[in-house]
């Protein structure tokens, strides 16, 4: 499902409200049932590539197996088989020739990747993925529609905030419009009209124009 | 060496150990300043302690001044989520106020006793060996070494069983509190060891070689290596050698000795700045030096190969007209062409320059690339 929406419309917040980073204004989140802090472990977040440093000194494996922290919960270290499973991850992403890269010597597609692997290792049911397609290379960009369709057959759900309205019909089967309040939200060819982009955005979507067929 | 100054060392290089631990994950975190904060923050603690128990080693003192310490840290978090200000404004408005708050108290109230400013910013090492722990009747060595050796002990603890958890909360907090970490207790556990050991310090070496120390030895370090064990362990490497240095640059100074051990931290940093291999100053250069040799002799190879077999071929290889063509000083041309003929990338023939099968690989590479 992709979350879009214009600059400031709260696809961010949104998602870290989800996870309770930010203080929620008002209702409750429920996944499969229960609140966040008791369902933790099914969910896997992967924040904006700009969220850390870089230049922290660590190698692109030591960053992958940080996804496998929660499950281990305090005190315990990773061992032989969290290795194992960060390489795995790292295969699926296609980064395996960097496992042992400092992250600072990263492109910024290859950052992605890592945060990606970094997801993937904590196995979840859901997950929220925020701005992974922004600002990465033509090869990044196909490993995670990849991945996104790996996920989608395996039966999981991914939230992805998302920007580029074009991809949106291609890439994703439901999606959400966001601006401050929730617009619309439903299967992509039920939802994703000029009616309602216009709403979002302010009747700022020209390229619908030229593209009729997204109408559904 | 005579034992009171192998005393004076042992609690310097004990004050750099105890520092440079908490220090590294300040210098992670970009919260350098946030020491210098504490550091001076603490002084209305330190007060209040020294009026209750009348004895700057107390633990009940160590502990009120380390709260002050946590106190600073949150009154510049809340400044901070205001709003209003940045963080680094609010660390320069909550700690000014803080220390000067002790200043009054001091100058109201402890005007007749040993607890003065100068004392609080400077210390004095070379009284460090006067006041001893005795047990008994037995002497036990300067107080002071017992203290920070307990904190030593503490900040290795709490950085070895929570290593994970403080990396992860130094790289990606998001992440962190997603998985359940709480970041923001292992935060305020972490500004409360660096008050800890800052309130410990500072009756020995004074705050602002506190400061330094918990900063400079990690941010030398860092530089020397990008692997965080060697990073903890090189900030601890560091910080002794600018203690034990330090000392011996007072003495041969005649100097203060918290102010040499000081200076040798910057020492120590100004090297690493130097001659860090890989991204200090001389090796950057270097390699700047190196790639226009590399980019000039791709040049070289792509020109001949370029006019191989054309009818100007003798006219553009001939040596002596190379920088013309090349748009080379003449004196740099004779270099290139000198290191080309070592690496056996051009031969000499009379007075024209041939492409070896290797210098031919290379233009071809060049020009692909």
């Amino acid at each position: 499902m992709a979350i879009v929406g214009p600059n400031g419309a709260g696809k961010t917040t949104f998602i870290k409200a989800l996870l309770d980073l930010v203080p929620r204004a008002a209702g409750q989140v429920r996944i499969f049932g229960a609140p966040y802090a008791e369902r933790r472990h099914l969910v896997a977040y992967v924040p904006q590539r700009g969220s850390v440093d870089w230049d922290f000194p660590t190698n692109v494996l030591d960053v992958v197996m940080m996804g496998l922290y929660g499950r281990l919960g305090w005190f315990r270290r990773p061992g032989r088989a969290e290795r194992a499973q960060a390489m795995q991850a790292l295969d699926q992403v296609g980064m395996t020739a960097f496992a042992t890269r400092q992250i600072s010597q990263l492109s910024g597609g290859q950052q992605q990747r890592v945060f990606l692997a970094r997801a993937l290792v904590q196995d979840a049911q859901i997950y929220l993925m925020d701005e992974p397609f922004q600002g990465v290379d033509a090869t990044t960009e196909r490993a995670i529609i990849e991945l996104l369709r790996t996920l989608r057959a395996q039966g999981k759900t991914v939230l992805v905030v998302h920007h580029d309205l074009q991809t949106v019909p291609e890439y994703f089967d439901q999606v959400m419009l966001l601006n401050v309040y929730k617009i619309a939200s439903g299967p992509v060819e039920n939802v994703f009209t000029e009616d309602n982009l216009r709403l979002t955005y302010g009747g700022r979507v020209g390229f619908l124009r030229t593209r009729p067929k997204v109408e559904g | 060496m005579t034992p009171v100054q192998l005393e004076i060392q042992l609690v310097a290089v004990l004050v750099a150990v105890a520092c440079a631990l908490p220090g590294t994950f300040l210098v992670l975190r970009r919260m350098a300043m946030l020491s210098d904060a504490i550091s001076h923050a603490i002084l209305p603690g330190i007060v209040v302690g020294f009026f209750l128990t009348h004895d700057l080693g107390s633990p009940l003192l160590i502990a009120l001044a380390a709260l002050t310490g946590v106190l600073t840290v949150s009154l510049v978090e809340l400044l901070h989520r205001t709003r209003l200000v940045r963080e680094d404004a609010a660390i320069g408005l909550v700690f000014p106020m803080l220390f000067s708050l002790g200043v009054i108290l001091i100058a109201r109230y402890a005007g007749d006793v040993h607890l003065d400013t100068d004392a609080v910013l400077l210390g004095e090492l070379a009284f460090v060996p006067f006041d001893r722990l005795l047990a008994g009747g037995l002497d036990l060595g300067p107080r002071a070494a017992w203290v920070m050796g307990g904190i030593v002990l503490l900040n290795t603890l709490f950085i070895t069983v929570f290593y994970k958890e403080l990396k992860l909360a130094a790289f990606d907090a998001g992440l962190a509190a997603a998985l359940g970490f709480a970041p923001a207790v292992l935060h305020y556990a972490l500004m409360g060891l660096v008050s800890v050991t800052a309130v410990a310090a500072f009756d020995a070496v004074g705050s602002i070689l506190v400061v330094a120390l918990m900063i400079g030895p990690p941010a030398t370090a860092r530089l020397l290596t990008d692997r965080l064990p060697w990073m903890i362990g090189g900030g601890v490497v560091l910080g002794a050698m600018s203690a034990v240095g330090g000392y011996g640059l007072a003495h041969l100074l005649d100097a203060s000795i918290a102010g040499s051990m000081a200076t040798m931290v910057g020492v120590l940093f100004g090297l690493a700045v130097l001659f860090a291999p890989g991204r200090g100053v001389v090796a950057a250069a270097r390699r700047r030096a190196a790639q226009r040799w590399t980019f000039a002799q791709q040049m070289l190879a792509v020109h001949l190969l370029h006019h191989e077999g054309t009818p100007e071929e003798a006219d553009e290889s001939a040596v002596d007209h190379l920088h013309a063509h090349l748009r080379w000083p003449p004196g740099f041309a004779r270099q290139v062409v000198h290191r080309a003929e070592q690496q056996g990338l051009v031969i000499r023939l009379g007075d024209r320059l041939r492409l070896t099968e290797a210098g031919r690989a290379l233009a071809r590479h060049s020009v692909r690339a």
